[in-house]
């Protein structure tokens, strides 16, 4: 039988029983539109789990922390054990990193040992300062917002929020707070602050100019400043009191930058194995992934268990139907149709419930998805700005695959159900099914 | 079911000449619609041999049966056995789906033949949009469509009004004039005036036509 005939014969025969077909289907729909609604709301939560982190850093990173041995110190995730030996982020360690296969650079850091106080204006600001090991920021995957994200002797790139840790100490009670001042391309006075053995307090100050401000990340680099690792190195020796010998005494840490994404987890369990602390954001986005993974599963078989009462309806329309037509099965038979033929029609007409319901299924489902997320993006951003934190752009989203993966199951559902009557009727005995009243 | 065994027909031993026209008569449970059923590859014998046309249809599978209906068989039943929801000239063309003929073909084939049977003006009509006598010749016409060298026909007349019948026989026997094997099972004695063969079965078994008249009249 042409294929063509075959198609327009069973959606003839669906279209002789509108309402049969109609209640049967509606199980499907159901069935279909939770697998829809289900499976969409988990890859919505795991979109938003990694839009929300976002800011753990660029996936090509790897920040590498020396190991003082004893177990101290964070273990690296994943796994893992820490040496009892020390390992210090010398320079030679670092050639030792740079030479590990998949290893594109390797950058050392230095935060500063001294607390910061900022100066500018009339206007007093608290951050962090950390020392790197190249004048290029964008290496590290960091962009300007403002100006340019390179360091240069005396200089320092501010990350976007920096401004907002700027007030006013002498701001009176109900006084509105000015707003955070613009420091691109302006001069902030630095306060380094230590205390010696006696508890004085011991103040050094220093100019430097902002030759940059950097975009947004939502890491650690949006509350930091910048500056070359040799500024870092002659204010921690300020500092500490004594001359910082890096092959001797280390780095606090090292970016390592791999030549490509997939490779980073790898690179990280060799740092791990020379006896480093590394850490790369990769192995929780991995578990965090597996989770949603799994969250989708079993979303997707709770839709599948509707899915699966429905597809008992469809074997109880189809068996009826098979009882109903027994007298049009023999006369297809006495016409020349083989059981190949009957099983073709039957089949089809079983997969046709299962296909017109996963229809419906999909536009319910992804029109009630698409309302959800218009109630949900509505209240969740409500709660967050009363909270703080970001909102999230979409809480269900429906990937182009989802609703083809549901409307090809839904059918093959049709499709499985049908077998058994279909066989039947295929294997009917002409002449009994002719003379069946 | 399947408990206790009925011999439908039992040692009958005969033989069909290629283009008679050859009447079956007997009463109810004689056994005459499963000679016939026998003989269109809808039922198969649990003993002895068939063979029309030199095939032997005792030896094939499903499928040869199949395509044995397919193309040498034009079945007319009793109760017409029109598809409701099928129009005249979609129910006459049917068969032609399951041989695979493009559907202008199928057209054209089909309003052809209701043109034959005098109903080229009902083509477009549903089975219940027709009389008796009008569905049965739908279904002569769908029992030619694949131009079957034997036409098996079961009780033609059994619902039809006298006319109507007798139309239907007429249609049956300019079938034969065109030299086709034609047979029908029936217990209509007008049926007799076109045969060329008679074949009277009682309890299964092929007797002579006075045993037969003789049973009859008892």
């Amino acid at each position: 039988m042409n294929p063509l005939d075959l198609l327009r014969l069973i959606f003839g025969n669906l279209n002789r029983r509108k309402a049969r077909v109609a209640l049967t289907a509606i199980g499907v729909v159901i069935g279909t539109a939770a697998v829809v609604i289900l499976v969409s709301l988990a890859i919505g939560l795991q979109r938003n789990a990694n839009e929300q982190l976002y800011g753990i850093g660029d996936l090509r990173q790897i920040q590498v922390y020396p190991n003082f041995g004893g177990g101290e110190g964070p273990l690296p995730p994943g796994g893992g054990k820490a040496p009892a030996e020390t390992k210090l982020l010398t320079n030679q360690a670092l050639d030792e990193i740079r030479a590990l296969p998949g290893v594109s650079k390797v950058i050392p850091r230095d935060p500063l040992m001294a607390s910061l106080l900022m100066r500018y204006k009339q206007l007093e600001g608290y951050s962090s300062i950390i020392g790197v090991g190249t004048e290029d920021l964008t290496e590290l995957g960091l962009e300007a917002r403002q100006g340019e994200a390179r360091l240069q002797r005396g200089t320092v790139v501010i990350g976007p929020m920096v401004a907002n840790s700027f007030y006013n100490p002498r701001l009176r009670p109900g006084q509105e707070p000015p707003p955070p001042p613009d420091l691109y391309g302006q001069t902030i006075q630095f306060i380094f602050i230590k205390w010696d053995s006696q508890g004085k307090e011991i103040r050094k100050m220093a100019l430097f100019k902002v030759a940059g401000v950097l975009k947004e990340t939502r890491g650690e680099s949006d509350w930091s400043l910048y500056m070359r690792l040799e500024d870092a190195k002659t204010y921690n020796e300020w500092a500490m009191g004594r001359r910082i010998n890096y092959n001797k005494d280390g780095y606090g840490q090292a970016v390592v930058i791999v030549e490509q994404v997939e490779k980073a987890l790898d690179v990280s369990k060799q740092i791990t194995d020379l006896g480093f602390q590394a850490y790369t954001p990769q192995a929780y986005l991995q578990g965090i992934n597996n989770f949603y993974l799994i969250l989708q599963v079993i979303f997707g078989g709770v839709g599948a268990i509707a899915l699966l009462v429905a597809a008992i309806g469809i074997a109880n329309t189809m068996t009826m139907a098979i009882l109903e037509r027994t007298r049009e099965i023999g006369l297809m038979k006495a016409i020349g149709a083989t059981n190949r033929d009957v099983l073709a029609i039957f089949l089809g007409e079983a997969a046709g419930i299962g296909f017109v319901g996963g229809l419906g299924g999909v536009m319910i489902g992804w029109l009630a998805g698409q309302g959800i997320n218009v109630v949900a993006i509505v209240y969740l951003a409500n709660q967050t700005a009363q909270q703080g934190g970001m909102p999230p752009s979409v809480a269900v989203y429906t990937p182009l695959w989802l609703p083809l993966f549901a409307l090809l199951f839904s059918t093959l559902i049709g499709l499985v159900s049908g077998l058994y009557p279909a066989l039947r009727a295929a294997t009917m005995v002409p002449v009994l099914a002719l003379k069946y009243e | 079911m399947g408990q206790t065994t009925v011999r439908a027909l039992d040692g009958v031993s005969l033989e069909i000449p290629a283009k008679s026209f050859t009447v079956v008569m007997g009463p109810s449970g004689s056994g005459k619609s499963t000679l016939l059923y026998l003989l269109g590859g809808l039922d198969r014998p649990s003993a002895g041999q068939i063979e029309v046309n030199g095939a032997r249809l005792d030896q094939m599978d499903e499928n040869q049966l199949a395509l044995f209906r397919r193309k040498t068989v034009g079945f007319i039943f009793q109760s017409f056995n029109l598809i409701q929801s099928m129009t005249a000239r979609e129910n006459v063309g049917f068969p032609m789906q399951f041989a695979g003929v493009p559907a202008r073909e199928r057209d054209r084939r089909a309003l052809q033949l209701l043109a034959r049977v005098g109903l080229e003006d009902r083509s477009a009509h549903r089975p219940n949009e027709l009389s008796g006598g009008q569905q049965q010749r739908v279904a002569v016409a769908r029992a030619l469509v694949n131009d079957p060298s034997l036409i098996l026909a079961d009780e033609p007349t059994g619902n039809l009004d006298t006319s109507s019948g007798n139309s239907i026989m007429h249609l049956l026997a300019e079938l034969h004039e065109q030299g086709r094997t034609v047979l029908v099972v029936t217990h209509d004695p007008r049926m007799t005036r076109f045969a060329t063969h008679k074949i009277f079965l009682l309890d299964g078994k092929v007797v002579s036509e006075t045993e037969y008249q003789q049973a009859v009249l008892e």
